[in-house]
C-alpha cells in the first residue's frame, strides 16, 4: 500500500478541525472526565473503580469518535472524494486512527490524574493501554463501516459501550458464575486483571496472558473490519 | 494512440436493470467532449465506470490506453479530476480549508489553492464554511477541487447546473483556458447551449445507447434542413429552400422591399435530440 506522511498528516488535521467543531461528538469526550471526577470525590479508590472510568473512556471516546468519523465520511460522501484523490485507504485510516489515538491518550492520562491513580508499573500499564486503544479503534472502525449514517453509528455503539465498559463489573460476581467466566475474557476485564496483578507480586504469565488476549481481540476485530470494508464499499 | 478515452461496447446492468446497453466512443487528447442525455440515461454511470468507482458489466474501457480499473491506483488518480453532483465537501471546514486538504493530498504547492479559488471566482469568500454556501458556490468549490492539480483529463458531471449566467460565463472561460493548455474534458449536461458553446464533439445518450455522435456543426448539417424562413411586411411567413430556384423568389421580395425578417431554420441540438429519440431532453 502506498502511504505518505504528508497525506496522513493532512487527514489527521482535517479530522481534528471537523471534530473540534462538531460539538455533538466532541462534548462526549468530556463525559468520562466528569465521571472520573465524581469517582474521585466518592472516595472509593480501588483499581476496579479507576478502570471503570478508563474503560468508559475507551468506548465513549475511542470507539465512539472513530465510529462517528467514519460513518460521517460515508454519510456525506466525503470518503468517495478522498478515495478519488491520491489518498490511499491506508492514509485515510491511519490519519484518522492517529487522531483518535492522540485524544484517547490525552483523556486517559487526564483520568489517571483526576482519580489519583499511581500505577506500580507504569511502563507495562502504558503498553497495555496502548494495545487496548488499538483494539477500541478497531471496534470503532468496524462500527463506522457498518453504519450508513452517524445516527446509525451512535445506535450501534450502545451495546459496545455496555459490553466492554461494564463487562468488567461482572468480575465482582462469584467466579463460578458463567457470566463472570465469559466477562473475564473481555479485553476490558483483562486490562483490569493486569492492572490489579501489577499492584502485587506478579508472574510473567500474569502480564503475558492479558496482553495476548487484548492483541487477539484487536487482530480479530481488524480482520472483521477489513471484511466489512470489502463487502460494503465495493459497488 | 492519442485516444485519452476509448470505450467499446460498454454494458452496465444494476441487478437486472440495464443502465448502459452498448456504448462506444473515443475521445482524443485535447478534446472537449459533451455527453448529452435526459435524466436516467446513464451519464453518471458512464463517468463512474471511467473513474473506476463502479465495475462495468461488459465491454472494453481504456483510459490513457490502460484498463480503467487501473485508475484505482494512487498515482493514476493524479491524472484526472472529477466534479460530481454530490459534492463530498467537509461542511464544517471553510472553502479554503477544504481545498488545502486536497492540495496536501495531491502534494501541491501552497499557491495552487489561490489559483483554484481564482479560477472559480471564490477568493474573497474563501473563509466561508461550506455549510453556509449556496448550491452554486458549492458547485464552484467542487470544480476548484477538480482542477486544482491540473489534471490531464477532467470529468465534469453537470458542472454549471446550479450557476448564474455570470459565473457560468466565468467557468466557461476558465475551462477553455484549461483546454488550451492541453486538458481533455469530458462533460455531461442537459444544457444544449452549453454543449454548443463548449464542445468540440457531442454524443447523444438515450436509454443507455448512443444515438448520434459528432461535432455540433456536423450534426446540424446531417439532421437539419437547409431552409430559410422569410417574414414579409404583409405578415406572411414563407419557407424557402437554399438553392437557385428559391433565391430568385427572395431576390424578388427584396427588390420590392417586402422583406421584414430573414432567418435560417438551423435546428438546435435540442431539436436534433428530439428528432432522433422522439423524446425531450430533461
Ligand atoms: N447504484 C445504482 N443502483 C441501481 N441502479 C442504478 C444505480 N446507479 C444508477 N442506476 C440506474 O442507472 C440508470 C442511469 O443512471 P445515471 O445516474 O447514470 O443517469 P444520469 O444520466 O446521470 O441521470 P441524471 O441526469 O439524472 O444525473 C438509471 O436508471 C438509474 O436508476
Ligand atoms: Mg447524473
Amino acid at each position: 500500500m502506498n502511504l505518505s506522511m504528508t497525506r496522513i498528516q493532512a487527514i489527521l488535521i482535517k479530522d481534528y478541525k471537523e471534530f473540534s467543531r462538531n460539538y455533538a461528538v466532541s462534548l462526549m469526550v468530556l463525559m468520562p472526565l466528569f465521571l472520573a471526577f465524581l469517582y474521585s470525590k466518592s472516595g472509593s479508590a480501588t483499581i476496579a473503580t479507576y478502570f471503570l472510568s478508563i474503560n468508559i473512556a475507551f468506548s465513549m471516546v475511542t470507539t465512539y469518535v472513530q465510529c462517528c468519523l467514519i460513518a460521517e465520511e460515508k454519510e456525506k460522501n466525503t470518503l468517495r472524494s478522498l478515495m478519488l484523490s491520491p489518498a490511499s485507504l491506508g492514509d485515510i485510516l491511519i490519519g484518522k486512527s492517529l487522531f483518535v489515538f492522540i485524544i484517547t491518550m490525552v483523556i486517559v492520562a487526564l483520568i489517571i490524574f483526576i482519580v489519583g491513580y499511581s500505577p506500580a508499573n507504569l511502563f507495562i500499564l502504558a503498553i497495555a493501554l496502548i494495545l487496548s486503544t488499538v483494539f477500541y479503534i478497531a471496534i470503532g472502525t468496524l462500527c463506522g463501516l457498518f453504519a450508513k449514517t452517524v445516527m446509525e453509528g451512535s445506535l450501534i455503539i450502545l451495546p459496545v459501550i455496555l459490553i466492554f465498559s461494564f463487562g468488567p463489573l461482572a468480575l465482582a460476581l462469584s467466579s463460578s458464575s458463567p457470566i463472570s467466566k465469559i466477562a473475564e475474557w473481555l479485553p476490558s476485564s483483562q486490562l483490569v486483571l493486569l492492572a490489579e496483578a501489577l499492584e502485587g507480586t506478579y508472574t510473567t504469565m500474569d502480564v503475558i496472558i492479558p496482553m495476548v488476549a487484548i492483541i487477539v481481540w484487536s487482530l480479530v476485530t481488524w480482520i472483521a473490519a477489513g471484511f466489512i470494508y470489502k463487502k460494503r464499499m465495493v459497488d | 494512440m492519442n485516444a485519452v478515452i476509448d470505450v467499446q461496447h460498454l454494458k452496465k446492468t444494476f441487478n437486472k436493470e440495464v443502465a448502459l446497453q452498448d456504448v462506444s466512443f473515443t475521445i482524443q487528447k485535447g478534446e472537449i467532449f459533451g455527453f448529452l442525455g435526459p435524466s436516467g440515461s446513464g451519464k453518471t454511470t458512464t463517468i463512474k465506470i471511467l473513474t473506476a468507482q463502479t465495475e462495468k458489466t461488459d465491454g472494453d474501457v481504456l483510459l490513457f490506453g490502460r484498463p480503467a480499473n487501473e485508475m484505482k491506483q494512487s498515482n493514476n488518480r493524479k491524472r484526472f479530476g472529477i466534479l460530481t453532483d454530490n459534492s463530498g465537501l467537509y461542511t464544517r471546514l471553510s472553502i479554503e480549508e477544504n481545498l488545502l486538504l486536497f492540495s496536501n493530498l495531491y502534494q501541491l504547492p501552497k499557491s495552487a489553492v489561490k489559483e483554484a479559488l481564482d479560477f472559480v471566482n471564490l477568493y474573497s469568500d474563501r473563509k466561508k464554511k461550506i455549510s453556509q454556501l449556496s448550491k452554486g458556490m458549492m458547485q464552484r468549490v467542487t470544480l476548484a477541487r477538480a482542477i486544482m492539480h491540473k489534471p490531464e483529463l477532467l470529468f465534469l458531471d453537470e458542472p454549471t447546473s446550479a450557476l448564474d449566467p455570470v459565473n457560468t460565463q466565468h467557468i466557461y472561460n476558465g475551462l477553455r483556458k484549461l483546454n488550451e493548455m492541453g486538458t481533455t474534458i469530458f462533460l455531461t449536461t442537459h444544457d444544449m447551449s452549453e454543449a454548443e458553446i463548449l464542445c468540440d464533439r457531442v454524443a447523444f445518450l438515450h436509454k443507455g445507447k448512443i444515438r448520434a455522435i459528432g461535432s455540433p456543426k456536423d450534426l446540424k448539417k446531417e439532421f437539419g434542413d437547409e431552409s430559410i424562413t422569410v417574414e414579409l411586411k404583409n405578415g406572411a411567413c414563407e419557407v424557402i429552400q437554399t438553392g437557385e430556384q428559391d433565391a430568385e423568389k427572395l431576390f424578388h421580395w427584396m427588390q420590392s422591399n417586402e422583406v421584414s425578417r430573414i432567418y435560417t431554420n438551423e435546428p438546435t441540438l435540442g431539436n436534433i435530440f428530439m428528432q432522433i429519440t422522439g423524446s425531450d431532453l430533461v
